[in-house]
């Protein structure tokens, strides 16, 4: 042991010095190209939207029976959509492509564009599946280039909670305001009703999708952040919609928050604009009587959630049996399952006249609301859910005019950066 | 004598002020890490209704056990932590014994290159490991180890920062005790075993504490790299619980943090008084 020479350690300095480059880098080979794989054994990869791991456990067996010979592996890909979208990235770079992916709203897209996901539409022309009987605004959020990205699976909108004592006590009709416009008349009734310390409305902050909802203000003054590519901040209804959001700030009615619900629950708050993903949470919570309505005027209510998407790089037998799966988690007695589960919205038209949905439906009248506004709904504008970045700029937007910056400014200067990361990163590639 | 006493009096005044100063300062320090720390044990005791109200709850009332039993039987809580144990424990092993035996070699022995071979390792202090994430993956995964433990640990056994701390200790140390143990005939394994170490345990313990606290909360390595219970440590089960869109029931969520925070609270504990008997031990008469 003593006589350990000195290029005996010269050389345990150079194992050190190459375990302390395994944490610099290595690249693979060529990453992109078909995968083969074997097309009867499955990989779903999911965050479980709405914890609803055992749910998907469930629909799995049920699909393993109904096809004896696939098997489907469930993996845990992440704690949210983002983590989702990480991971799968890292299998594009280098490592086995999963067959069903979960992508989100604001992840597909740059999938779609680089031609990392399937279209499927001839997919499921092959395999006789009819898209028709998906709601058509879910379906239609995929469409990119004349091809459908994804299946919707955990599909939310916002809604309108309210807090039914404080309504009362304002002495206003049980239900949500028709208009923006309406609401701001209650508003002083409301934030007396609520008391000291408590708001009449709380709305989630820019970080925490206050840009999802804000779409439904913007729509009520006939703006938007844009028409197909072309932002659309600085229109007239835009601007109006901005100025509402800081006046309703400004006056003490509204208040910007992480975790609106939270409040909501512990009844400190008249009303939240929230995913109908947390109906289920809130009902829990809530030691109050819990309303629920539309969102304020006609079909300005945008969509939201994920969907199912097959990588594009595996083979077509791959792809056919990962349609298949698609398929049969979304179908009519499927998706009851699920958002029952969960509290996303049924994506199949023929689901709601199913037995077992509607008694669920007349023993849950709040999550009848959230699907009798479904016709209501209409896909989000490109500037949020397209654009790289689109939901985050937007976010960080709106913080700034609920602190009281001019909105025009704003707004102008939103305008400018839409624009240019289009021109930057998505133009050349249409 | 009178300005002499009038000082004094004066410096006791001050003394008495900053004393107070001081628990008033250990005081909010200890609220501040404190408090935290309080109101997740609390809520881990909570019923789900209780956890969000106005005024808060400072105690659990009534007390309920069931977010604990919860945690442990909708997640598979014991997989994830043997995972994070043996992750840890190869993992923190492999990155002191690499970190001292580097340190040794760059401080106190003679070789060419000496000085480059520092400089790279200090290199790879500087580049983040969200950097290499995406080649790693790609070469890990055409080794086929994704799912696998040695796919966790080997790409995260490199030791940059071990090796800069240690070799800093390492240079700091008397030189005269070095040639003494040299010329009393020490080979380098005995001069690094008996003399070296021991003169620097608090600083190889506070790296062991840093590097095990380290390895127990990785999160986006071993994510990345496991799809299920086989290999996957506790910081990415617990991320089952929270719910992703939608109302989080905080309770179970808690109480899992409670328990995995639990083993490296006990290896503190144990550690620190380690720590303060190095202290002492290590006055050596130069």
């Amino acid at each position: 042991m003593n006589n350990v020479t000195r290029r005996g350690f010269l050389g345990l300095a150079g194992v050190a010095g190459a375990a302390g480059l395994s944490a610099c880098a290595g690249t693979g080979t060529s990453a992109t190209s078909n995968q083969g794989g074997d097309g009867n054994t499955l990989e779903f990869w999911s965050n479980h939207p709405g914890n609803s791991k055992p749910v998907e456990q469930e629909l799995i067996a049920a699909f393993q029976k109904a096809n004896p010979g696939i098997t489907v592996k469930l993996v845990d890909a992440g704690k949210n959509y983002e983590e989702v979208a990480q991971k799968f990235n890292g299998a594009l770079v280098g490592g086995t492509l999963p067959d069903l992916v979960v992508v989100s709203d604001v992840t597909w897209f740059n999938f779609a564009l680089n031609k990392q996901l399937t279209p499927l539409d001839d997919l499921m022309t092959t395999a006789k599946v009819d898209p028709s009987d998906y709601v058509d605004a879910l379906y239609g959020d995929y469409l990119f280039d004349g091809g459908h990205f994804a299946l919707p699976y955990s599909r939310s909108t916002p809604l309108f909670y309210y807090n039914k004592e404080i309504w009362s006590k304002a002495g206003l009709e049980d239900r949500g305001p028709k208009t923006w416009d309406e609401f701001k008349e209650w508003s002083e009734a409301l934030k007396a009703a609520a008391g000291n310390g408590k708001f009449a409305m709380e709305l989630p902050d820019g970080s925490n999708y206050l840009d999802w909802h804000f779409q439904n203000m913007a729509w009520g003054y006939g703006g938007g952040y844009s028409q197909e590519w072309t932002p659309t901040f600085t229109a007239e209804g835009t601007v109006k919609a901005g100025q509402y959001l800081q006046d309703i700030a400004k006056a003490g009615v509204v208040k910007f928050n992480a975790t609106p619900e939270a409040d909501f629950s512990a009844g400190l708050a008249g009303c939240i604009l929230q995913s109908t993903g947390s109906l289920g949470g809130i009902a829990k919570d809530a030691k109050f009587e819990v309303g629920t309505a539309f969102l304020p005027g006609e079909g300005n209510c945008p969509t939201g959630g994920a969907g199912l998407g097959i990588p594009a790089n595996i083979s077509d037998e791959r792809k056919a049996n990962a349609l298949k799966l698609a398929e049969f988690i979304t179908n009519a007695e499927n998706t009851v399952t699920f958002t029952q589960a969960t509290g996303y919205m049924p994506v199949r038209k023929s689901a709601v006249e199913l037995p077992a949905e509607k008694e669920y439906l007349a023993k849950n009248p709040n999550a009848k609301t959230a699907i009798d506004q479904l016709p209501q709904t209409r896909s989000q504008d490109n500037a949020r859910v397209l654009l790289p970045g689109g939901g985050a700029r937007i976010g960080k937007g709106l913080d700034q005019v609920a602190q009281g910056q001019d909105v025009a400014t704003v707004f102008a200067g939103l305008d400018k950066e839409s624009q240019q990361v289009f021109d930057n990163q998505i133009k050349s590639k249409l | 004598m009178r300005a002499r006493a009038h000082g004094a009096e004066a410096a006791s005044h001050r003394s008495r002020g900053m004393t107070v100063a001081g628990y008033v300062g250990m005081v909010l320090v200890l609220l501040l890490v404190g408090v935290p720390l309080f109101w997740i044990v609390i809520t881990s005791l909570k019923e789900r209704g209780d956890i969000y109200v106005q005024p808060a709850q400072w105690l659990p009332d009534p007390a309920t056990t069931a977010n604990y039993h919860d945690v442990t039987t909708r997640i598979p809580f014991l997989d994830y932590f043997r995972n994070s144990v043996i992750i840890t424990l190869v993992l923190s092993a492999s990155k002191i014994v690499l970190g001292v035996i580097s340190a040794y070699a760059l401080s106190l022995l003679r070789f060419p290159g000496r000085g480059v071979v520092f400089l790279v390792v200090i290199a790879a202090l500087m580049v983040p490991n969200q950097i290499t994430v995406i080649s790693n993956y790609a070469l890990v995964a055409q080794l086929g180890w994704r799912n696998t433990f040695q796919g966790i640990i080997v790409p995260l056994a490199g030791v940059a920062f071990g090796t800069f701390l240690m070799r800093n200790q390492f240079l700091s140390l008397p030189g005269e005790i070095i040639e003494a143990a040299r010329l009393d005939g020490a080979g380098p394994i005995k001069l690094l075993w008996r003399v070296v170490l021991p003169m620097s345990w608090p600083t190889l313990v506070a790296f062991s504490l840093i590097t095990v606290v380290n390895e127990w909360n990785e999160y986006l390595w071993p994510f990345l790299m496991s799809d299920d219970q086989r290999t996957a440590p506790l910081p990415v089960g617990l991320t089952l619980l929270q719910n992703n869109d939608g109302v989080t029931n905080w309770g179970p969520v808690m109480a899992g943090t409670v328990l995995a925070m639990l083993p490296v609270l006990v290896l503190f504990l144990v550690l620190q008084r380690q720590m303060i008997k190095g202290l002492t031990a290590g006055a050596v008469k130069s």
